[in-house]
């Protein structure tokens, strides 16, 4: 036995491993289970096994985890500072946006009074002091300003230019107790003259004295400019009566009227010039009002 | 240099005054800050420097807002003047005096332009005046008043500092 193992050591070899390799091909082709033994090793070894694999994965997402951490923060950073930059761009579009719309307001009564020529003028200071209503506004002589040049605002009348200097002019709104305007009622066509008073100056209201005792005007009723004045162009909307009282004479009535304007917020305003062709607009007016 | 920062001062003060300090407008009332620096001015440095304070200041208003040019300088001036004549009496890091000085000054100041304007022409309404205009002006300066002589009270050490040092030189 001994002998025939010596001679036939290299012919067993190869049978031998011609029978494994067949049997690892054959087992890898029909996948069989694990034996008895390959389980007994794996119980010993795979604990151990997923112990070390636990540990560096823990150790791997721990350094990951820190260093996603840390590229958190800046990403987070940059986040912020683009949210406050966009925040800072979107006020600013919404500031041109409200600018975009006043200034296309202003086009508006531009091109409702054609004939007359006109500036847009923004309001720059405010008279500090509590009895009258000045304000300057930026443009001057450079731009064609000059004394009583009439102030409007989408909604109504502003005021007038009081005096122009080179860069700057300074202004009366209708709420100065020294402004008047000579303004009649549009549905009843009664004259009076709208007056600021300081009394009312701090409320944004003003008043028109001097209507006829038996004018049929009423509370609600649009007040615009009449044709009697050297200065305000007529049929420019003023505000509407808010209060009718009869005056102790009991001859005369006055009103308090609302401006249409909000004289205490004014930003952009525009300027025009009473021109000749002012009479035209008010026969327009009239014709069209008075039935 | 005294004079430069004094007109800087000023200049400064009608800038914020016509733009920035109507938002702390209440009730319409504005302390009048021209009137509180001719004052202080006055009570620190003496009648005539707080007179040409006063004129600068009121000049200012005059031209960009007044009617009749002058009125406010010489109001702000005789004002000063009137509150000036005090200066030699008062410890000047008391803050009661000037306080109640500026009060009363600004009370004053509406007073006269509530004659010159109002009542000589016969729109007078005494009632609005004292209640709507000269108590809660005289309030508000009051308050106002504290800041303002603070800080001129702070430059103006630091000038004479500078000029006594200026004066040793020579």
């Amino acid at each position: 036995m001994q002998q025939f193992l010596e001679r036939h050591k290299k012919h067993i070899i190869r049978a031998v491993t011609l029978v494994l390799v067949i049997v690892a091909v054959a087992a890898s082709w029909k996948n069989i289970n694990a034996t008895l033994l390959e389980s007994a090793i794996g119980v010993v070894v795979t604990p151990f096994q997923d112990l070390t694999t636990g540990i560096s994965s823990w150790v791997n997402t721990s350094i990951t985890s820190a260093r996603e951490k840390r590229d958190l923060k800046t990403e987070n950073e940059e986040l912020k500072t683009q949210i406050a930059d966009l925040l800072a761009e979107n006020k600013r579009l919404s500031l041109y946006d409200e600018e975009n719309k006043r200034l296309s307001a202003l086009l508006d009564i531009a091109q409702r009074y054609p004939e007359l020529e006109s500036t847009g003028t923004s309001v720059i200071a405010k008279d500090p002091g509590v009895w009258y209503d000045v304000f300057t506004i930026d443009k001057g002589t450079k731009d064609q300003m000059t004394a009583n040049m009439v102030l409007i605002a989408p909604e109504g009348l502003v005021g007038k230019v009081l005096e122009s200097g080179l860069t700057y002019s300074s202004a009366q709104s209708i709420l100065d107790s020294r402004s008047s305007v000579p303004a009649m009622s549009l549905r009843t066509g009664d004259l009076g003259v709208v007056k600021g008073s300081y009394t009312l100056l701090n409320e944004g209201l003003c008043t028109m004295e001097y209507i006829d005792g038996e004018a049929e005007i009423m509370v609600g009723d649009e007040i615009v400019t009449s044709h009697l004045s050297d200065i305000y162009p007529a049929g420019i909307p003023i505000g509407k009566v808010a209060e009718l009282e009869t005056d102790p004479n009991g001859l005369t009535k006055y009103a308090i009227i609302e401006p249409f304007v909000d004289l205490k917020h004014l930003t952009t305003i525009l300027a025009v010039s009473k021109g000749s062709s002012g009479e035209t607009i008010q026969l327009e007016n009239q014709t069209e009002d008075t039935p | 240099m005294r004079l430069l920062i004094t007109a800087l001062m000023v200049l400064v003060n009608f800038i914020l005054q016509t733009t920035l300090l109507h938002m702390f407008a209440i009730r319409g009332v504005l302390p009048n800050t021209a009137l509180i620096i001719a004052v202080s001015y006055a009570l620190l440095r003496g009648s005539r420097e707080g007179a040409f304070v006063g004129i600068g200041a009121g000049l200012l208003q005059d031209i960009f807002f007044g009617s009749t040019l002058g009125a406010y300088a010489l109001l702000y001036a005789v004002l000063a003047v009137l509150f000036g004549r005090s200066q030699r009496d008062f410890y000047r890091e008391n803050y009661l005096l000037p306080v109640l000085f500026c009060s009363i000054a600004a009370c004053l100041c509406e007073g006269a332009v509530y004659m010159a304007g109002f009542v000589f022409q016969g729109t007078g309404n005494l009632l609005y005046f004292l209640f709507q205009v000269m108590l809660p002006e005289m309030v508000y300066t009051a308050v106002i008043t504290v800041p303002i002589y603070r800080i001129l009270f702070g430059v103006n050490d630091w000038l004479e500092l500078k000029e006594k040092y200026k004066y040793r030189l020579f």
